[in-house]
């Protein structure tokens, strides 16, 4: 699986874990029913305390992002369609949000701002 | 269950010169403990108090509910230990030294110790001397987990070691932990080591317990803040703060580490110092530990 951890960023390894795993689902390479790696498997591949890895797994479950049947491999959930939407726009929101402080404290009208936005989305299309 | 229990222990070398003041330390079953301060900080004080290698001068130390210094082998027999500066003796083979240990522990795993001589690619027949200090360091390493200790406890255990060798001794524990729930109290300069290992960080700082932290509630409920100098006494009006852990003056600003959160941080300094401009935000252990480490309180 595509999840790599970055532990000196300040933000909590569980937290990147879950957000990458929410990423991937949100993305389409996860679907409904996909199994995720078990916890001891996935720690000692990152690198990091099992412990880290099962408070992710748990909250992703209680999120109902994750679901868990007894005797099974941990596996993606089935979400709605509408889930999914959200949890696309929620991503990407999140990953904006940088890009929307560094335009404000640049003094970037909204409407500039968007130009670029669409400029880079062109560029990265032709590629 | 505690497994480790240290209470108000004190300990200097030097009459007037305390190394550890005061420490508590609790660490529960199946708990990682990071345990970070400067050269010097008494983190070896500690680990070799708790070993039963050193006596503090006041307070009281249990393991598994026992005192290390009155049971020494029942404490030992339940303890794995690597440290920096262990010494093996050189003139020995390897096979000898695993032998040496296998007898000594009647909980010896043997499958264990040959996966493990496997993986680190030792050559039984290689006497001590001859390897290379990350070959010796696994040694030590295998000859602390076989027995399958309930309490491993590892003095910079990563010190000079290349970040390989560092990285297959931090899965070889990640494995142990998860195997068998192995309790761990390490000390390591190498933060992101840390930050990978630990569910729990304890930094030592001028011989007293400063910090004592889920790794997740610092990363979330700490903050350094960055703010302007302007009005004079900058410094010492954030120092006065309960929440304020120390302030480094740079030439731009002053940074404080604060136990809040950035919103709550940088709220608490526009209401007590009438300040708008400070910027805070969460930061690494490494950031968090140099501004506190080489501020001032």
């Amino acid at each position: 699986m595509l999840i790599v951890v970055d532990p000196s960023s300040g933000v909590p390894v569980f937290r990147q874990v879950m957000d990458q795993v929410r990423f991937h689902i949100a993305s389409g390479l996860l679907k409904a029913g996909d199994e995720l790696p078990p916890t001891r498997t996935l720690s000692a591949e990152l690198g990091v305390n099992p412990m880290t890895i099962s408070k992710a797994y748990n909250l992703l479950e209680r999120d109902g992002v994750l679901e868990r049947r007894p005797g099974r491999p941990l596996v993606v959930a089935a979400l709605a369609s509408e889930e999914l939407e959200l949890e696309r726009l929620e991503q990407l929101r999140s990953h904006l949000s940088g890009a929307v402080r560094a335009a404000q404290q640049l003094n970037f009208k909204p409407g500039e701002a968007v130009k670029v936005f669409r400029q880079m989305l062109e560029i990265n299309k032709e590629d | 269950m505690s497994v480790l229990a240290l209470s108000d222990i004190h300990r200097s070398f030097e009459p007037g010169v305390p190394v550890l003041d005061g420490v508590d330390l609790n660490v529960d079953a199946g708990e990682v403990v990071g345990l970070l301060g400067r050269n010097g900080a008494g983190k070896t004080t500690l680990v070799h108090i708790a070993m039963g290698m050193l006596h503090q001068q006041r307070g009281t130390v249990e393991v598994f509910g026992l005192d290390p210094h009155r049971q020494p082998v029942e404490v030992k027999k339940r303890i794995g230990f690597v440290s920096e500066n262990q010494i093996l003796p050189a003139f020995l083979k390897v096979r000898d030294v695993v032998e040496l240990h296998r007898h000594l522990f009647s909980s010896w795993d043997e499958e264990m110790a040959a996966t493990l001589a496997h993986r680190f690619g030792l050559r039984p027949g290689a006497r001590i001397k001859t390897l290379s200090k990350g070959q010796a360091r696994q040694v030590a390493l295998l000859c602390a987990l076989c027995h399958r200790p309930e309490l491993l406890l590892l003095d910079e255990p990563a010190g000079g070691l290349d970040a390989l060798a560092r990285r297959e001794f931090l899965e070889t524990s990640i494995q142990a932990l998860s195997d068998t729930g192995t309790t761990i109290v390490f000390s390591s300069h190498y933060l992101s080591d840390v930050e990978r290992l630990a569910d729990r960080v304890v930094m030592l700082h001028d011989s007293k317990v400063l910090i004592d932290n889920s790794i997740d509630e610092l990363h979330e409920s700490f903050s350094i803040a960055l703010v302007p100098h302007r009005p004079q006494g900058t410094s010492d009006a954030l120092l006065a703060l309960p929440e304020c852990l120390g302030v480094r003056v740079r030439s731009d600003a002053v940074h404080a580490v604060f136990s809040l959160h950035p919103d709550d941080a940088c709220a608490l300094i526009t209401q007590k110092l009438g300040v708008t401009d400070a910027m805070c935000r969460t930061a690494g252990l490494e950031e968090m530990f140099i501004e506190i480490a080489g501020g001032e309180r």
